[in-house]
């Protein structure tokens, strides 16, 4: 089947089966392998994209719901190359990425968290997060990360 | 802590390959494509033991996008890996299975869906036989020998003065066994690899590894080509751990395999699945440790029977058998030792390296029994630590004199002074409250398992920018970073101005594997001298330019400085392509060598590792008593680093260090009923996510290390050990009962306090 | 290329008719999608039930609280109106990408012992909407499951629509549940539990566990043996005994069966804990 959508603001086309993965759309189709795969099987979060602004794991999400919706991938957060997203900026300033596996996930849904809430407390951040898995940094820089995104963010506007 | 002299060093740094990890433009294995591109995925056994007949693959050769399969008849090669000889692990499982998750069989199709699918179509005879489960089953009378060599991996002992009278001497003698579990790397990323005809007449190899040299030697031993005609490019890695060796050189291989029968570049990433059951594990060990103290605290000798399960195949058995050997005493100065460490087969994964090897599971017993002895004898808990602690000038377990760099006193004053700071709450009645304390060391670069070189390139351009490589993997531990700043502060130019490369093969001498926690250490040595080499060809044409002697140039901001005159300055880049045109070498090929170990292998004593690491950790915890619940208050984490070079990579590492062992202690352990692995998945193999998180602090000591750059050494694993033993001791205090066994679990808990309590009634 | 098909009726008559042997529906694909992908089911086709505005929306009804079996978890998690248990057991599932992608009608389809709106729902005295090729039908919740992954439906059968009771709407509720670990946690054990509190007394009670017996299972024993009484402490005492007598649990990869046993009276306690300081 032909599905229609906006994939970090670009509209696209694609054939796709029944069971295309959003994820094997992503990083086989369109080539935008910042999406990761981590597990498959929506346990770890890697593979999380914005669908409509709402985190989702798109090693679950069957590439035909995409047809006349709008995601968000890691690469659509900074489309001008050079300048980085804040939220980029802080888990980088915050020394919160350590292999970076984890970090497109982290960073999407901590974009969906601030773009909802843009004064999270520490329980709401962990609340958003906490269904992307980070093996290497044991989370504390990540929320820290988090936070400084969320002031930073706060004085932009 | 001392004044920070250096321009670069010392200083937080955001790690240099950063920028494209937070864009998702860095590529891993699994992301690279190339055209053509075929997939592979194994067939694995699925019993724990038998007799293997015949591999059937027809129904897989015909199903559909399939071009072509691999088994052990076809592999073309010796069919053989492993990390120590003589290797005893086949590639593809050959006459007989040992583990359930041993592959039989590479299916080779044009999408790794296809692969998969028709993996499920290899019929394989396999007559299955009693799998050996455990370590007793395996050291029985009669048991089935799962190797033609016996069940018996590995055995070293150690011995230092006489342990039985050690113990004569002694006030009190507690004696307890304890025990730990399989725990999973589980890296987020899975392991991949592609390996790709470079159209030169070589292969290229792009890995998530840990052993790029390693890789190559297996590889190349397999599929019959030189090593030269192999390059192995260590692709951005998402985590190893330890894990990244073994499986990666199996992929590898079957890759590579692949790769020739079929002329295109061929790709495996694992799903998650085989990563856990098809990968090594961290070895389930069991102690019985004994250890004989005066009233006064003193530890009079300590006796430890160190049983580890190494599953099916050898791996880095031997090595983290004697790793564990010769960390079983603790950081602590003692007359008298003795450890026997002995590795065994069981038809279970094979275990191997994971960040710690052997020591947090050997800190955890050795930690735990110390605690109850303190609790013993009315002791403090960090008093008797610093009690025993080493000093410069005492001898180590290994007899071993430690003449310098030994922080373990200092990281003891660091805990209790912040301890003291941390306040007191006030107590709910729902929850028991408890602190734990563990003390550790651990040794820094290859030690006993071997040599330990680096090798590194510094290059200068013309333009005054520098690229820096060393054979050691980037795997998140910020590594290339380090290095970074280590050529940034000899050469004496901002940091911006220096690129840290992506390691491979050709670039540079073989350097081993990114463990041990030596990157910094070794690796930064052979920086350290490449670099010196060509600041020496810079200040020597700089003081032509200058018209002086080489001694009166510093290298500084950017520039070539004159000593007695610092508006006397010329760009470095001009000095670079000064010293290009007149014919000083601006790049050194460096090569680091570690002072090799000198030790009597039948004892174990003499000299061991270059340097030691030394840790204390705190941690106040409670437990809620309705559910078993631990919800840690406070984290401290004080290591002897001999000297910070990137404060925030430091943090970083103790931070992901400890969680990994606050796992180990708390709440992983695979699953096994009757060889087969109940919970190979995230949802029942349960890692910390960041709801589960703990508070750790780290205070960083400096007691210089002369074997590093600027006296730094490593840090990577310690930590480890330190959160483990800390926690299980945190929870034993605030239940009063004394746990034994890893991990303690919420249910082991509440099922714990529960049975007490009705005992009591 | 794979072959399957992929349909999106937009209506729950079109759905049924597409169903067949060979197809599967799906809502929100988090428990299909695991399945999937290891190949444990392998359909030709996928029918999409979550663009069918008759699935959606929670609504207000003559009988009760109506809420279409395609509103997400995420939504009734967030939501203000509906009772609380049901909600807290939203807000334990998974983590936040699965909960924007399931249902509540998924969740309560796949019928896992351990699903965190069964319990819940089961105290609400629940009652499943289904349609099938002749017609519709109304199953209560304690009448829907009959095991482990098990329900009462028929092949080509959705559920429409989770209807609240009025009867249940107005009284004090709660949900707990345990994992191994506080994030994405699965449940060891869940347990809910609707009451009337009136003047410290129990005036009427329906209690819950998950996880416990084959089925999210409604402790009657329990319920008949607090009825009356006055919440006290020694009564929440007696209702542990009771509860920890009544059910049933299994050892298995998650937890102990002693474990599932004792944590289960602690679960129902903190509930009951919270209804009293509610109801202050």
């Amino acid at each position: 089947m032909e599905i229609n959508f906006i994939c970090n603001g670009r509209e696209r086309q694609a054939v796709i089966g029944g069971d295309t993965r959003a994820l094997d759309l992503l990083r086989e189709d369109l080539n935008l392998t910042g999406t990761k795969e981590g597990c498959g099987k929506g346990e770890c979060g890697a593979c999380t994209i914005l669908l409509d602004g709402e985190p989702v794991s798109s090693c679950l999400l069957p590439a035909a719901k995409l047809d006349g919706r709008k995601i968000l991938t890691i690469e659509g957060l900074n489309p001008e190359s050079g300048k980085l997203h804040p939220i980029q900026q802080a888990f980088l300033d915050t020394g919160a990425v350590q292999c970076g596996f984890c970090t497109p996930g982290m960073i999407l849904s901590t974009k969906a968290l601030l773009d909802k809430n843009p004064a999270p407390s520490t329980a709401e951040v962990e609340i958003a997060l906490s269904g992307n898995i980070c093996r290497c940094t044991g989370y504390g820089k990540i929320v820290q990360a988090v936070l400084l995104a969320s002031e930073r963010l706060q004085v932009k506007s | 802590m001392s004044e920070n002299k250096y321009s670069v060093i010392g200083k937080p740094q955001i790690k240099v390959d950063g920028t494209e990890l937070v864009t998702g433009g860095a590529r891993f294995a699994g992301d690279l494509r190339f055209p053509g591109m075929l997939h592979g995925y194994a067939a694995r056994a699925g019993v724990p033991a038998g007799l293997l007949n015949k591999v059937d693959s027809s129904r897989a050769e015909a199903a559909e996008g399939v071009v072509c399969v691999i088994t052990a008849e076809n592999i073309g090669g010796p069919n053989l890996m492993g990390i120590m000889p003589p290797f005893d692990q086949p590639v593809l499982g050959a006459d007989e299975i040992r583990y359930a998750g041993e592959s039989i069989a590479f299916v080779v199709a044009e999408t790794k869906r296809e692969a998969k699918k028709a993996a499920r179509l290899i019929e394989a005879d396999i007559k299955p036989v009693k799998p050996v489960l455990t370590v007793e089953d395996a050291l029985a009378e009669g048991a089935r020998k799962i190797h033609p060599g016996g069940n018996v991996t590995f055995t070293r002992q150690l011995i230092k003065g006489d342990a039985a009278k050690g113990f004569d001497e002694a006030d009190i003698v507690l004696e307890d066994d304890f025990e730990t579990s399989f725990q999973e790397h589980a890296y987020i990323e899975p392991e991949a690899v592609c390996v790709v005809p470079s159209g030169d007449n070589r292969l290229t190899v792009y890995a998530s590894c840990q052993s790029p040299y390693h890789l190559r030697g297996q590889i190349a031993a397999n599929i019959g080509l030189p090593m030269s005609k192999l390059k192995v490019v260590q692709a951005y890695t998402g985590g190893s751990f330890g894990g990244k060796d073994d499986v990666a050189s199996e992929i590898g291989i079957l890759a590579a395999a692949a790769a020739l029968k079929t002329g295109k570049p061929v790709m495996v990433s694992h799903d998650r699945e085989e990563s856990i059951i098809g990968s090594n594990f961290r070895h389930a060990i069991k102690i019985h440790y004994k250890t004989g103290l005066k009233k006064d605290g003193t530890i009079t000798a300590r006796e430890v029977k160190i049983l580890l399960d190494g599953g099916a195949y050898a791996s880095e058995s031997p090595f983290v058998v004697m790793k564990a050997l010769i960390h079983a005493a603790g950081p602590y100065s003692i007359a008298n030792v003795f450890v026997e460490s002995t590795a065994v087969y069981t038809n279970k994964t094979y275990a191997g390296a994971f960040r710690g090897f052997g020591v947090p599971q050997v800190t955890f017993a050795s930690e735990s029994q110390l605690q109850e002895a303190a609790d013993k004898l009315g002791l403090d808990a960090l008093a008797i630590r610093k009690k025993n602690a080493l000093r410069p000038g005492d001898s180590t377990a290994t007899s071993q004199v430690l003449d310098e760099s030994v922080g373990i006193v200092q990281t003891i004053d660091a805990v209790v002074k912040r301890a003291a700071e941390v306040p007191v709450i006030d107590e709910d009645e729902r929850f028991l409250y408890g602190t734990g304390y563990a003390s550790l060391i651990q040794g820094i670069s290859n030690g006993a398992e071997g040599i330990d070189v680096v090798g590194a390139s510094v290059q200068m351009s013309q333009d005054g920018s520098v690229l820096v490589g060393t054979g050691l993997t980037e795997l998140g531990q910020g590594s290339r970073t380090v290095f970074a700043q280590i050529a940034a502060e000899v050469l004496g130019v901002p940091l911006e101005r220096v690129t840290a490369r992506l390691v491979d093969t050709d670039s540079v001498h073989d350097s081993g594997a990114t463990v041990a926690s030596r990157a910094t250490t070794t690796g930064g040595m052979a920086v350290f001298k490449a670099a010196t080499e060509v600041k020496n060809s810079l200040t020597q044409m700089a003081a032509l330019m200058f018209k002086t002697e080489a001694e009166n140039i510093v290298l500084k901001e950017g520039f070539a400085v004159l000593s007695f005159d610092d508006s006397a300055r010329i760009p470095i880049a001009d000095v670079a392509t000064a010293a290009y045109w007149t014919g000083f070498p601006i790049m050194n090929m460096a090569f680091s060598r570690a002072p090799d170990a000198d030790y009597d292998h039948d004892t174990h004593q003499g000299k061991i590792y270059i340097a030691y690491n030394f840790g204390t950790h705190m941690m106040k915890i409670r437990i809620e008593k309705s559910t078993g619940k631990v919800d840690v208050l406070n984290h401290i984490a004080s290591h002897d680093v001999g000297k910070v070079i990137n404060p925030l990579g430091l943090t970083g590492q103790v931070e992901g260090a400890s969680l990994i062992g606050y796992g180990l202690a708390h709440m992983e352990k695979i699953e096994y009923e009757n060889g087969i692995i109940r919970n190979p998945n995230f949802a029942d193999y349960a890692v910390p996510t960041i709801m589960d998180r703990i508070p750790t602090e780290v205070i960083a000591v400096e007691e210089f290390n002369s074997t590093g750059p600027f006296g730094a050494k490593g840090v990577g694993e310690p930590p480890v050990a330190g959160a483990a033993a800390a926690f299980v001791n945190a929870v034993s205090d605030a239940a009063g009962i004394r746990f034994r066994k890893i991990p303690v679990t919420r249910q082991d808990i509440m099922l714990a306090l529960r049975s007490r309590d009705s005992e009591e009634e | 290329m794979s072959r399957m098909e992929y349909y999106k009726p937009e209506s729950i008559g079109e759905a049924v008719s597409l169903k067949s042997s060979w197809s599967v529906y799906i809502a929100g694909g988090t428990d299909l999608g695991v399945l999937m992908s290891d190949f444990a089911v392998q359909p030709e086709a996928l029918i999409d039930l979550t663009l069918i505005d008759d699935l959606h929306g929670i609504s207000d009804t003559a009988e009760g609280v109506a809420i279409g079996a395609a509103t997400r978890i995420a939504e009734i998690a967030l939501s203000e109106t509906l009772p609380s248990c049901l909600v807290q057991g939203a807000e334990a599932i998974g983590s936040p990408q699965i909960r924007n992608m399931a249902t509540i009608g998924g969740n309560i389809c796949n019928a896992s012992p351990c699903g965190d709106t069964l319990s819940p729902l089961v105290v609400l005295d629940a009652v499943f909407v289904l349609q099938g090729i002749g017609g519709a039908r109304r199953v209560s919740a304690c009448d829907f499951f009959t095991g482990p992954k098990k329900t009462c439906m028929k092949p080509e059968e959705i559920l429409t629509a989770v209807i609240i009771p009025s009867a249940s709407l107005d009284r004090q509720s709660g949900f707990r549940m345990i994992g191994k670990r506080n994030g994405q946690a699965i449940s060891q054990v869940n347990a809910a539990v609707s009451a009337v509190i009136d003047g410290g007394i129990i005036k009427d009670i329906r209690i819950a566990a998950g996880s416990v017996a084959p089925v999210p299972l409604r402790l009657k024993n329990t319920e008949a043996a607090v009825t009356g009484e006055v919440l006290d402490a020694s009564l929440l005492a007696r209702l542990k005994a009771a509860a920890e007598a009544e059910i049933s649990p299994i050892t298995d990869v998650r937890a102990a069966e002693d474990y599932r046993r004792k944590v289960t009276g602690s679960l129902l306690e903190s509930i009951f804990l919270e209804l009293q300081r509610e109801g202050l």
